[in-house]
């Protein structure tokens, strides 16, 4: 989410959109240590948030990884194929 | 074969003649679907492999699905492909080139029938190795049929070869992801 007020009117309306997320499914293919190093190299994330999301995608099936504006979401589903990673995008409250 | 990290962010491994051969036919297999693939339906292509590899972007919204799919599929495959001609290149082989028929012959009759090879990569090629080990199982998950609870339904007399393969290249990868993670 954005951390300041001011900003120009057409990024304004852009932020008031309500955001979009990217989620990473389970699949019973990848390899818990892989998609942990996935989400540690590819987000920047610590290892022991790495390994968290990597438990919530196996244990509960699905794990939100990303939140913001669409193209970014975009570039991270594309990215996470890129990886070999089930992953989509969708709006925050779908 | 165990990776192991060397030098300058390097990792190295020993693999035997046979492991080699399997990883480089399987490889070969690889860029041979994704450079048949139709890059705007692999969805509707003739193989579900490439369902998987290139997965719909939205669930619910088959429109911006076939459009996200529009933008992105191409370069995926492209990389892909060139992923997988970078393993085919760590293991002696060059990037397949039409011309040449058996461009490893010569270095394999100079070997010794048992001599393991010793395959190094520097971190660009470990990403490469990544990606196209998970494709490789991702397309040996289809052929096997798994399920969501991981085993395979396939049952006829090329299915234990089949999931030796594919869970030999899980030890591989993990290997490796072990090997960068210190």
């Amino acid at each position: 989410m954005p951390k300041t007020v001011e900003r120009p009117d057409l990024q304004e309306t852009v932020s008031l959109d309500r955001p979009w997320i990217t989620i990473v499914w389970d699949d019973p293919v990848n390899l818990m240590s892989y998609v942990a190093y996935v989400f540690r190299s590819y987000f920047g994330v610590t290892a022991e948030e790495a390994e968290r999301l990597m438990l919530q995608v196996h244990n509960t099936g699905r794990a939100v990884v990303a939140t913001g504006n669409r193209e970014a979401m975009e570039r991270h589903v594309e990215a996470m194929h890129g990886y070999g990673l089930w992953a989509t995008l969708a709006r925050a409250d779908s | 074969m165990q990776f192991e990290p060397s030098a300058e962010g390097r990792v190295s491994a020993h693999f035997e003649l046979v492991e080699v051969g399997l990883l480089r036919l399987a490889t070969s297999q690889l860029v041979e679907l994704l450079e048949a693939a139709d890059a705007h339906a692999p969805g509707t292509a003739a193989d579900p492999a490439l369902k998987r590899l290139l997965p719909d972007a939205y669930l619910d919204d088959p429109e911006a699905a076939a459009e996200f799919r529009r933008f992105t599929a191409g370069d995926l495959l492209d990389r892909k492909v060139l992923n997988a001609k970078v393993v085919l290149a760590t293991l002696g082989e060059e990037p397949l080139d039409p011309i040449s028929d058996e461009p490893d012959e010569a270095l394999l009759h100079d070997l010794p029938d048992d001599a393991p090879l010793t395959i190094v990569l520097d971190p660009p090629d470990v990403q490469s190795w990544l990606r196209t080990l998970t494709d490789l199982r991702l397309t040996l998950a289809e052929r096997l049929d798994i399920g969501p609870d991981g085993r395979p339904q396939r049952e006829d007399e090329d299915a234990p070869f089949l999931r030796d393969v594919y869970e030999w290249f899980g030890m591989v990868q993990e290997s490796l992801v072990y090997a960068i993670d210190v």
